[in-house]
């Protein structure tokens, strides 16, 4: 026959009827704790608000590289050097190129060119009546029937 | 030091840090044991004890002084034990028993309870209780609280908190006494 327990007749083991915490426990916890709160004794300066969070911080370093490399590129294909543009060259140098030795081209070629296109600057294909003078004095002998 | 004294040199900047140590001191181990009987596990339990004395130390500027210290001290553990087991649960998807069985296993390895079969047999049914009733039944049990401070500490009715530990002790005693049956198993379930 089964003998009924009963809580009232049963000696109960004080308030504490698990095994002791480690020697020593609750001499140290106070200190445990009181490093736990009392940590933060001041509020950081400005200087120590920038030790943010670390996601705030990987965050902020993340944007900062990423930034970084965009300029570098947006900064980068600026720096390309612009082509050397043909208004720079003296008209009489280039007649000289294009009428001389192996780059000879003719009159007929030059009244052809599309200026336009070539980016011919509008005063080199409007010369003045002595820079024509001087330009066809330069011509061979052969050429004086263009005159 | 008494808890006026506490409250009061608590408020001033100079004072606050020896009496929050004071005050540590004073209701550590009923901390301790309170959360210790409800997870059982030692570890665990000093996790938490440092847990509810961190959250004393935030909100005591604010305590507003209409229930007595301990018993607010109490309600912030209480609360931390629960929304720890509660988490337990959750956390590993697993349901009520399986979490009772991890902690009946740490129970088993208590060398307090080694040799004394009627006491694991005793605590054993402690723990198959629902965890706000093992709450009560503790309280009431082993710190012998009055049910009217019992109600500021769970925020439950005197009458609901004397309903529960009557039903708490019935199942504890039908759990025992099945348990002294040779042909019983200590993993049967009601």
């Amino acid at each position: 026959m089964q003998t009924p327990f009963r809580l009232a007749e049963h000696s109960r083991r004080g308030s504490q009827p698990l095994s002791s915490p480690p020697p020593g426990y609750f001499e140290q916890l106070p200190t445990r704790i009181m490093t736990q709160v009392a940590a933060p004794a001041h509020q950081p300066g400005l200087a120590g608000r920038w030790w943010a969070p670390a996601y705030l911080r990987t965050g902020l370093a993340s944007t900062l590289l990423l930034g970084t490399f965009a300029a570098s590129l947006w900064l980068g294909g600026a720096r390309v050097p612009a082509p050397a543009s043909l208004d720079a060259v003296p008209q009489a140098q280039l007649v000289e190129y294009l009428t001389s030795g192996e780059t000879r081209v003719d009159m007929l070629d030059l009244a052809e060119l599309p200026t336009q296109r070539l980016g011919l600057p509008t005063h080199y294909m409007q010369p003045s009546a002595a820079e024509l003078t001087d330009a066809l004095d330069a011509q061979p002998a052969e050429e004086a029937g263009l005159l | 030091m008494e808890d006026p004294e506490i409250l009061a040199k608590f408020h001033e900047p100079a004072s606050r840090n020896l009496a929050f140590n004071q005050l540590v001191r004073k209701y550590q181990q009923k901390v301790y044991w309170h959360v210790r009987k409800m997870v059982v596990d030692h570890a665990d339990a000093d996790d938490l004890t440092q847990d509810v004395f961190v959250k004393v130390w935030k909100n005591l500027e604010n305590f507003r002084q209409d229930a007595q210290l301990f018993t607010w001290i109490y309600r912030i553990a209480t609360n931390e034990c629960l929304s720890f087991l509660q988490s337990k649960r959750r956390k590993f998807f697993l349901p009520l028993n399986d979490v009772g069985a991890e902690l009946a296993a740490k129970l088993e390895a208590d060398p307090a309870l080694a040799g004394d079969e009627i006491e694991l047999k005793l605590q054993r049914a402690i723990l198959r209780l629902p965890d706000k009733q093992r709450l009560v039944f503790n309280l009431r049990y082993y710190d012998e609280m009055p049910y009217e401070q019992m109600a500021e500490v769970t925020g439950t009715s005197v009458g609901a908190l004397k309903a529960s530990y009557h039903h708490a002790a019935r199942k504890i005693e039908e759990y025992v006494t099945k348990a002294d049956n040779p042909g019983w198993s200590a993993s049967e379930t009601d």
